[in-house]
Protein backbone atom coordinates (compact mmCIF):
# COMPACT_ATOMS: atom_id res chain seq x y z
CA UNK A 1 0.00 0.00 0.00
CA UNK A 2 2.85 2.34 -0.29
CA UNK A 3 1.25 4.91 -3.17
CA UNK A 4 -2.09 4.47 -1.75
CA UNK A 5 -3.70 7.64 -2.50
CA UNK A 6 -6.58 9.14 -0.37
CA UNK A 7 -8.98 11.87 -1.47
CA UNK A 8 -7.32 13.87 1.25
CA UNK A 9 -3.86 13.72 0.41
CA UNK A 10 -4.62 15.29 -2.70
CA UNK A 11 -6.57 18.11 -1.03
CA UNK A 12 -10.02 16.47 -2.41
CA UNK A 13 -13.35 16.21 -0.26
CA UNK A 14 -15.60 13.65 -0.56
CA UNK A 15 -19.31 14.99 -0.47
CA UNK A 16 -21.12 12.94 1.92
CA UNK A 17 -24.02 13.02 0.18
CA UNK A 18 -23.41 12.52 -3.40
CA UNK A 19 -19.95 11.56 -3.38
CA UNK A 20 -18.57 14.28 -5.35
CA UNK A 21 -15.05 14.61 -5.16
CA UNK A 22 -14.20 18.61 -4.60
CA UNK A 23 -11.41 20.58 -4.00
CA UNK A 24 -11.01 20.75 0.29
CA UNK A 25 -11.35 24.90 0.15
CA UNK A 26 -15.15 24.75 -1.02
CA UNK A 27 -17.61 24.89 1.50
CA UNK A 28 -20.97 23.50 -0.24
CA UNK A 29 -20.66 21.01 -2.59
CA UNK A 30 -20.83 22.01 -6.85
CA UNK A 31 -23.03 18.48 -7.28
CA UNK A 32 -25.79 18.16 -5.05
CA UNK A 33 -25.37 21.69 -2.43
CA UNK A 34 -25.03 20.24 0.69
CA UNK A 35 -22.16 21.19 3.11
CA UNK A 36 -18.62 20.06 2.26
CA UNK A 37 -16.28 18.65 5.11
CA UNK A 38 -12.83 17.17 4.81
CA UNK A 39 -14.00 15.05 7.67
CA UNK A 40 -17.46 14.70 9.52
CA UNK A 41 -17.48 17.70 11.52
CA UNK A 42 -16.38 16.98 15.31
CA UNK A 43 -16.74 13.68 14.57
CA UNK A 44 -15.80 12.18 17.53
CA UNK A 45 -17.28 14.68 20.27
CA UNK A 46 -20.93 14.48 18.71
CA UNK A 47 -20.43 10.32 18.73
CA UNK A 48 -19.81 10.07 22.28
CA UNK A 49 -21.94 12.33 23.05
CA UNK A 50 -24.95 11.13 21.21
CA UNK A 51 -23.74 7.29 22.51
CA UNK A 52 -24.23 8.86 26.32
CA UNK A 53 -27.32 9.98 25.44
CA UNK A 54 -28.82 6.51 24.62
CA UNK A 55 -26.77 4.63 27.55
CA UNK A 56 -29.01 6.91 29.56
CA UNK A 57 -32.14 6.40 27.60
CA UNK A 58 -30.78 2.42 27.51
CA UNK A 59 -31.55 2.30 31.53
CA UNK A 60 -35.81 3.45 31.75
CA UNK A 61 -35.87 1.27 28.24
CA UNK A 62 -34.99 -1.85 30.29
CA UNK A 63 -36.16 -0.83 33.74
CA UNK A 64 -39.61 0.36 33.12
CA UNK A 65 -42.42 -1.72 31.39
CA UNK A 66 -42.64 -2.09 27.89
CA UNK A 67 -46.11 -3.58 27.43
CA UNK A 68 -49.36 -3.63 30.18
CA UNK A 69 -51.64 -6.89 30.21
CA UNK A 70 -54.67 -6.00 30.86
CA UNK A 71 -56.74 -9.50 31.32
CA UNK A 72 -60.10 -9.45 33.10
CA UNK A 73 -59.27 -6.81 35.84
CA UNK A 74 -55.88 -7.71 36.00
CA UNK A 75 -53.18 -5.38 35.02
CA UNK A 76 -49.34 -6.71 34.17
CA UNK A 77 -46.24 -4.73 32.72
CA UNK A 78 -43.68 -6.69 31.14
CA UNK A 79 -39.79 -5.50 30.98
CA UNK A 80 -38.06 -6.72 27.80
CA UNK A 81 -35.98 -9.16 30.07
CA UNK A 82 -39.63 -10.35 31.32
CA UNK A 83 -41.22 -10.66 27.91
CA UNK A 84 -37.93 -12.99 27.17
CA UNK A 85 -38.36 -14.87 30.60
CA UNK A 86 -41.98 -15.66 29.78
CA UNK A 87 -41.48 -16.54 26.17
CA UNK A 88 -38.51 -19.31 27.67
CA UNK A 89 -41.77 -20.50 29.82
CA UNK A 90 -43.84 -20.95 27.13
CA UNK A 91 -41.47 -23.05 25.31
CA UNK A 92 -40.93 -20.23 22.21
CA UNK A 93 -37.24 -20.56 22.40
CA UNK A 94 -36.27 -19.61 19.21
CA UNK A 95 -38.54 -16.15 19.17
CA UNK A 96 -37.42 -15.94 22.70
CA UNK A 97 -34.02 -15.93 20.91
CA UNK A 98 -34.87 -13.66 18.42
CA UNK A 99 -36.31 -11.29 21.01
CA UNK A 100 -33.51 -11.09 23.06
CA UNK A 101 -30.81 -10.98 20.35
CA UNK A 102 -32.60 -7.78 18.51
CA UNK A 103 -33.62 -6.05 22.16
CA UNK A 104 -31.16 -6.57 24.31
CA UNK A 105 -27.93 -8.17 22.45
CA UNK A 106 -27.75 -5.69 19.44
CA UNK A 107 -28.36 -2.56 21.38
CA UNK A 108 -25.67 -3.25 23.76
CA UNK A 109 -23.23 -4.78 21.52
CA UNK A 110 -23.68 -1.73 19.39
CA UNK A 111 -23.08 1.17 21.86
CA UNK A 112 -20.12 -1.21 23.29
CA UNK A 113 -18.88 -1.26 19.60
CA UNK A 114 -18.93 2.27 19.20
CA UNK A 115 -17.82 3.46 22.33
CA UNK A 116 -14.73 1.14 21.56
CA UNK A 117 -14.49 2.50 18.03
CA UNK A 118 -14.28 6.12 19.90
CA UNK A 119 -11.66 4.83 21.98
CA UNK A 120 -9.39 3.89 19.77
CA UNK A 121 -9.39 7.16 17.28
CA UNK A 122 -9.23 8.58 20.17
CA UNK A 123 -5.86 6.67 21.40
CA UNK A 124 -4.17 6.98 18.19
CA UNK A 125 -5.78 4.13 16.33
CA UNK A 126 -5.01 0.40 17.85
CA UNK A 127 -5.33 -2.29 16.40
CA UNK A 128 -6.37 -3.35 12.77
CA UNK A 129 -7.93 -0.82 10.42
CA UNK A 130 -9.35 -3.00 8.24
CA UNK A 131 -10.92 -5.30 10.91
CA UNK A 132 -12.58 -2.24 12.91
CA UNK A 133 -13.93 -0.84 9.88
CA UNK A 134 -15.76 -4.21 9.54
CA UNK A 135 -17.04 -3.67 13.25
CA UNK A 136 -18.24 0.10 12.23
CA UNK A 137 -20.24 -1.65 9.15
CA UNK A 138 -21.82 -4.14 11.44
CA UNK A 139 -22.69 -1.60 13.65
CA UNK A 140 -23.96 0.56 11.01
CA UNK A 141 -25.84 -2.53 9.71
CA UNK A 142 -27.31 -4.28 13.05
CA UNK A 143 -28.52 -0.63 14.14
CA UNK A 144 -32.52 -0.17 13.10
CA UNK A 145 -32.83 -4.34 13.59
CA UNK A 146 -33.24 -3.11 17.34
CA UNK A 147 -36.64 -1.50 16.57
CA UNK A 148 -38.58 -5.05 16.27
CA UNK A 149 -39.39 -4.85 19.90
CA UNK A 150 -41.07 -1.49 19.75
CA UNK A 151 -42.73 -2.49 16.61
CA UNK A 152 -43.94 -5.78 18.35
CA UNK A 153 -45.57 -3.99 21.16
CA UNK A 154 -47.05 -1.27 18.61
CA UNK A 155 -49.00 -4.62 16.36
CA UNK A 156 -49.89 -5.87 18.95
CA UNK A 157 -51.60 -3.36 21.14
CA UNK A 158 -53.57 -2.63 17.87
CA UNK A 159 -54.28 -6.38 17.33
CA UNK A 160 -55.29 -7.48 20.71
CA UNK A 161 -58.03 -5.44 21.82
CA UNK A 162 -60.78 -7.58 23.29
CA UNK A 163 -62.27 -4.94 25.57
CA UNK A 164 -62.62 -6.01 29.07
CA UNK A 165 -61.02 -9.31 28.40
CA UNK A 166 -57.80 -9.06 27.17
CA UNK A 167 -56.03 -5.60 25.93
CA UNK A 168 -52.51 -4.88 25.47
CA UNK A 169 -51.50 -1.38 26.06
CA UNK A 170 -47.63 -0.10 25.25
CA UNK A 171 -45.49 1.50 28.29
CA UNK A 172 -42.84 4.09 28.30
CA UNK A 173 -39.74 1.88 27.71
CA UNK A 174 -41.16 1.24 24.39
CA UNK A 175 -40.40 4.88 23.75
CA UNK A 176 -37.20 4.90 25.60
CA UNK A 177 -36.46 2.00 23.49
CA UNK A 178 -37.09 3.49 20.22
CA UNK A 179 -34.91 6.35 21.34
CA UNK A 180 -32.31 4.18 22.15
CA UNK A 181 -32.65 2.62 18.60
CA UNK A 182 -32.44 6.40 16.66
CA UNK A 183 -30.17 8.38 18.68
CA UNK A 184 -27.39 5.20 18.40
CA UNK A 185 -28.42 5.48 14.64
CA UNK A 186 -27.61 8.67 14.53
CA UNK A 187 -24.32 8.30 16.56
CA UNK A 188 -23.44 5.80 14.06
CA UNK A 189 -23.91 8.30 11.46
CA UNK A 190 -21.75 11.05 12.46
CA UNK A 191 -18.87 8.61 13.44
CA UNK A 192 -16.00 8.72 10.48
CA UNK A 193 -14.75 5.64 9.97
CA UNK A 194 -11.49 7.41 7.51
CA UNK A 195 -10.12 9.04 11.13
CA UNK A 196 -9.53 5.28 11.65
CA UNK A 197 -7.18 5.16 8.53
CA UNK A 198 -5.79 9.03 8.58
CA UNK A 199 -3.21 8.21 11.21
CA UNK A 200 -2.18 5.09 8.65
CA UNK A 201 -1.52 7.99 6.30
CA UNK A 202 0.43 10.11 8.58
CA UNK A 203 2.50 6.58 9.09
CA UNK A 204 3.22 6.22 5.74
CA UNK A 205 4.39 9.69 5.13
CA UNK A 206 6.66 10.02 7.94
CA UNK A 207 8.81 6.82 6.89
CA UNK B 1 -28.77 -10.09 -7.88
CA UNK B 2 -26.94 -11.40 -11.10
CA UNK B 3 -23.85 -13.15 -10.99
CA UNK B 4 -21.99 -8.93 -10.90
CA UNK B 5 -18.25 -9.84 -11.23
CA UNK B 6 -16.28 -8.22 -8.51
CA UNK B 7 -14.35 -5.40 -9.92
CA UNK B 8 -11.43 -4.85 -7.80
CA UNK B 9 -10.48 -1.05 -8.57
CA UNK B 10 -7.12 -0.76 -8.15
CA UNK B 11 -5.28 1.49 -6.52
CA UNK B 12 -1.72 1.01 -6.78
CA UNK B 13 -2.38 1.44 -10.88
CA UNK B 14 -3.91 5.18 -10.20
CA UNK B 15 -0.79 7.15 -11.06
CA UNK B 16 -0.49 10.48 -9.55
CA UNK B 17 -1.18 11.93 -13.13
CA UNK B 18 -4.06 10.15 -13.22
CA UNK B 19 -5.92 11.37 -9.89
CA UNK B 20 -4.51 15.05 -10.95
CA UNK B 21 -4.58 15.44 -14.67
CA UNK B 22 -7.50 14.22 -15.92
CA UNK B 23 -9.58 15.39 -12.80
CA UNK B 24 -12.77 16.53 -14.89
CA UNK B 25 -13.56 13.82 -17.02
CA UNK B 26 -12.39 10.96 -15.46
CA UNK B 27 -15.36 9.26 -12.87
CA UNK B 28 -13.50 9.08 -9.48
CA UNK B 29 -14.72 8.14 -6.15
CA UNK B 30 -13.01 8.02 -2.43
CA UNK B 31 -14.04 4.90 -0.71
CA UNK B 32 -16.45 6.11 1.52
CA UNK B 33 -14.80 4.85 4.71
CA UNK B 34 -11.29 4.75 4.08
CA UNK B 35 -11.00 7.82 1.74
CA UNK B 36 -8.82 6.14 -0.85
CA UNK B 37 -9.04 7.44 -4.15
CA UNK B 38 -10.41 4.96 -7.40
CA UNK B 39 -11.08 5.57 -11.06
CA UNK B 40 -13.84 3.56 -11.63
CA UNK B 41 -14.20 5.12 -15.72
CA UNK B 42 -14.04 1.60 -17.11
CA UNK B 43 -16.28 -0.04 -14.62
CA UNK B 44 -17.52 -3.14 -17.11
CA UNK B 45 -21.34 -3.30 -17.17
CA UNK B 46 -23.01 -5.58 -14.40
CA UNK B 47 -19.73 -5.01 -12.87
CA UNK B 48 -19.11 -3.94 -8.79
CA UNK B 49 -16.37 -1.85 -7.24
CA UNK B 50 -15.05 -2.59 -4.04
CA UNK B 51 -12.46 -0.93 -2.01
CA UNK B 52 -9.19 -2.67 -2.01
CA UNK B 53 -7.77 -1.54 1.39
CA UNK B 54 -11.17 -2.12 3.45
CA UNK B 55 -13.78 -3.67 1.05
CA UNK B 56 -16.05 -1.41 1.32
CA UNK B 57 -18.39 -0.97 -1.33
CA UNK B 58 -18.11 1.46 -3.79
CA UNK B 59 -20.44 1.55 -6.72
CA UNK B 60 -22.42 -1.30 -9.20
CA UNK B 61 -22.93 -0.32 -12.97
CA UNK B 62 -25.83 -1.55 -14.58
CA UNK B 63 -27.29 0.06 -17.33
CA UNK B 64 -30.99 -0.75 -17.11
CA UNK B 65 -30.38 0.10 -13.42
CA UNK B 66 -33.27 3.06 -13.54
CA UNK B 67 -35.28 1.09 -15.74
CA UNK B 68 -35.35 -1.95 -13.21
CA UNK B 69 -35.80 0.96 -10.24
CA UNK B 70 -38.84 2.31 -11.86
CA UNK B 71 -40.66 -0.67 -12.26
CA UNK B 72 -40.08 -2.02 -8.40
CA UNK B 73 -41.17 1.34 -7.09
CA UNK B 74 -44.40 1.25 -9.52
CA UNK B 75 -45.01 -2.13 -8.08
CA UNK B 76 -44.15 -1.26 -4.52
CA UNK B 77 -46.52 1.91 -4.98
CA UNK B 78 -49.37 -0.47 -5.86
CA UNK B 79 -48.71 -2.71 -2.85
CA UNK B 80 -48.75 -0.21 -0.67
CA UNK B 81 -51.64 1.75 -1.13
CA UNK B 82 -53.52 -2.29 -0.92
CA UNK B 83 -51.10 -2.74 2.09
CA UNK B 84 -53.13 0.17 3.47
CA UNK B 85 -56.52 -0.15 2.68
CA UNK B 86 -56.66 -3.85 3.79
CA UNK B 87 -57.48 -5.64 7.13
CA UNK B 88 -53.85 -6.83 7.71
CA UNK B 89 -54.60 -9.32 10.43
CA UNK B 90 -57.67 -10.76 12.66
CA UNK B 91 -57.14 -11.77 16.02
CA UNK B 92 -60.44 -14.04 17.42
CA UNK B 93 -60.56 -15.87 20.73
CA UNK B 94 -63.71 -16.68 22.49
CA UNK B 95 -66.15 -15.34 20.09
CA UNK B 96 -65.31 -12.08 20.18
CA UNK B 97 -62.80 -11.02 17.26
CA UNK B 98 -60.53 -7.48 16.35
CA UNK B 99 -59.09 -6.85 13.04
CA UNK B 100 -56.33 -4.82 12.61
CA UNK B 101 -55.21 -2.64 9.64
CA UNK B 102 -51.81 -0.94 8.99
CA UNK B 103 -52.96 2.86 9.74
CA UNK B 104 -54.20 1.07 13.14
CA UNK B 105 -51.00 0.47 14.77
CA UNK B 106 -50.64 4.05 14.61
CA UNK B 107 -53.91 5.32 15.84
CA UNK B 108 -53.90 2.73 18.85
CA UNK B 109 -50.59 3.89 20.03
CA UNK B 110 -51.67 7.48 19.46
CA UNK B 111 -54.97 6.88 21.47
CA UNK B 112 -52.93 5.37 24.11
CA UNK B 113 -51.84 8.55 25.07
CA UNK B 114 -48.13 7.77 22.63
CA UNK B 115 -48.14 10.23 20.52
CA UNK B 116 -44.42 10.47 19.84
CA UNK B 117 -44.24 6.68 19.49
CA UNK B 118 -47.33 6.55 17.00
CA UNK B 119 -44.67 10.13 14.77
CA UNK B 120 -41.63 7.58 15.19
CA UNK B 121 -43.54 4.08 13.91
CA UNK B 122 -45.59 5.82 11.41
CA UNK B 123 -42.36 7.39 9.85
CA UNK B 124 -40.39 3.94 10.21
CA UNK B 125 -42.79 1.83 8.20
CA UNK B 126 -45.38 4.15 6.23
CA UNK B 127 -44.59 7.72 5.52
CA UNK B 128 -40.52 7.05 5.21
CA UNK B 129 -41.27 4.23 3.01
CA UNK B 130 -43.92 6.09 0.83
CA UNK B 131 -41.88 9.33 0.12
CA UNK B 132 -38.82 7.31 -0.42
CA UNK B 133 -40.56 5.21 -3.46
CA UNK B 134 -41.70 8.29 -4.63
CA UNK B 135 -39.04 10.13 -4.71
CA UNK B 136 -36.97 7.14 -6.45
CA UNK B 137 -39.95 6.73 -8.82
CA UNK B 138 -39.35 9.65 -9.67
CA UNK B 139 -36.07 9.84 -9.62
CA UNK B 140 -35.52 7.15 -11.95
CA UNK B 141 -38.08 7.92 -14.55
CA UNK B 142 -36.26 11.56 -15.06
CA UNK B 143 -32.90 9.85 -15.49
CA UNK B 144 -34.16 7.13 -17.76
CA UNK B 145 -35.60 9.81 -20.43
CA UNK B 146 -32.70 12.29 -20.11
CA UNK B 147 -34.31 15.36 -18.27
CA UNK B 148 -32.82 17.79 -16.40
CA UNK B 149 -35.42 19.91 -13.97
CA UNK B 150 -34.13 22.77 -11.56
CA UNK B 151 -35.09 19.95 -8.60
CA UNK B 152 -33.42 17.11 -9.49
CA UNK B 153 -30.48 17.34 -6.95
CA UNK B 154 -32.87 18.30 -4.19
CA UNK B 155 -34.93 15.19 -4.98
CA UNK B 156 -31.67 13.15 -5.03
CA UNK B 157 -30.00 14.00 -1.94
CA UNK B 158 -33.93 13.66 -0.45
CA UNK B 159 -33.77 9.76 -1.34
CA UNK B 160 -30.12 9.05 -0.28
CA UNK B 161 -30.69 11.22 2.73
CA UNK B 162 -34.08 9.44 3.68
CA UNK B 163 -33.14 5.68 2.60
CA UNK B 164 -31.39 4.70 5.70
CA UNK B 165 -34.45 5.48 7.40
CA UNK B 166 -36.84 3.52 6.31
CA UNK B 167 -37.55 0.17 8.34
CA UNK B 168 -40.61 -1.83 6.74
CA UNK B 169 -38.10 -5.30 6.18
CA UNK B 170 -37.71 -4.68 10.09
CA UNK B 171 -41.28 -4.16 10.71
CA UNK B 172 -41.81 -7.12 8.76
CA UNK B 173 -39.43 -9.23 10.79
CA UNK B 174 -41.67 -7.53 14.15
CA UNK B 175 -44.66 -8.66 12.23
CA UNK B 176 -43.74 -12.46 12.16
CA UNK B 177 -42.42 -12.58 15.52
CA UNK B 178 -45.60 -11.13 17.36
CA UNK B 179 -47.36 -13.56 14.88
CA UNK B 180 -45.55 -16.36 16.76
CA UNK B 181 -46.09 -14.66 20.46
CA UNK B 182 -49.70 -14.77 20.30
CA UNK B 183 -50.45 -17.57 18.30
CA UNK B 184 -50.91 -19.79 20.97
CA UNK B 185 -53.25 -16.99 22.63
CA UNK B 186 -55.62 -17.32 19.90
CA UNK B 187 -56.39 -17.42 16.28
CA UNK B 188 -55.01 -15.32 14.08
CA UNK B 189 -56.05 -14.75 10.90
CA UNK B 190 -53.99 -13.37 8.00
CA UNK B 191 -55.14 -10.62 5.69
CA UNK B 192 -54.88 -9.35 2.03
CA UNK B 193 -52.58 -6.37 3.75
CA UNK B 194 -50.10 -8.70 5.27
CA UNK B 195 -49.30 -10.19 1.68
CA UNK B 196 -49.10 -6.97 0.42
CA UNK B 197 -46.48 -5.66 2.60
CA UNK B 198 -45.09 -8.51 2.23
CA UNK B 199 -44.65 -8.06 -1.14
CA UNK B 200 -44.01 -4.18 -0.63
CA UNK B 201 -41.33 -5.30 1.51
CA UNK B 202 -39.29 -7.20 -1.22
CA UNK B 203 -40.24 -4.50 -4.05
CA UNK B 204 -38.70 -1.50 -1.84
CA UNK B 205 -35.44 -3.25 -1.45
CA UNK B 206 -35.22 -4.34 -5.13
CA UNK B 207 -35.66 -0.52 -5.91
CA UNK B 208 -33.32 0.73 -2.96
CA UNK B 209 -30.46 -2.09 -4.08
CA UNK B 210 -30.94 -1.38 -7.76
CA UNK B 211 -30.20 3.06 -7.23
CA UNK B 212 -26.42 3.76 -7.11
CA UNK B 213 -25.75 6.52 -5.18
CA UNK B 214 -22.59 7.19 -7.28
CA UNK B 215 -24.09 6.13 -11.14
CA UNK B 216 -27.29 7.81 -9.58
CA UNK B 217 -24.98 11.34 -9.54
CA UNK B 218 -22.98 11.17 -12.12
CA UNK B 219 -25.88 10.55 -14.26
CA UNK B 220 -27.67 14.40 -12.55
CA UNK B 221 -24.66 15.90 -13.10
CA UNK B 222 -23.96 14.70 -16.60
CA UNK B 223 -27.56 15.78 -17.47
CA UNK B 224 -26.91 19.23 -16.00
CA UNK B 225 -24.02 20.30 -18.04
CA UNK B 226 -26.11 19.48 -21.09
Amino acid sequence: MSNARTAASQDLSSCHICLKLVNSELHHCPRCGSAMHKRKSDSLQRTLALLVTSTILYIPANILPIMYTDQLSNSAGSTIMGGVVLLIKLGSIPIAAIIFIASVLVPSAKLMMMYYLCWTVARGNLGSERQRTVLYRVTEFIGKWSMIDVFVVAILVALVHLSGILVFRPGVAALAFAGVVIVTMIAAESFDPRLMWDNLEEETEDE
Amino acid sequence: MTQAASFQADADTNSLSDAVAGSTDRARIACPSCDLLFDVTDLPDGATANCSRCGNFLTTNKSDAFERVTSACIAALVMLAVACAFPFMQFSRAGLENTMTLPQTVMELWNNNMPWLAIIVASFILIIPAVVTICMLVLSITLTRNHSPSWLRQLGSTVFHLQNWSMVEVFFVGVLVSLVKIAKMATIVLGTSFWAYAAFTVLFTLAVTNLDKFQSWQKIEALAAE
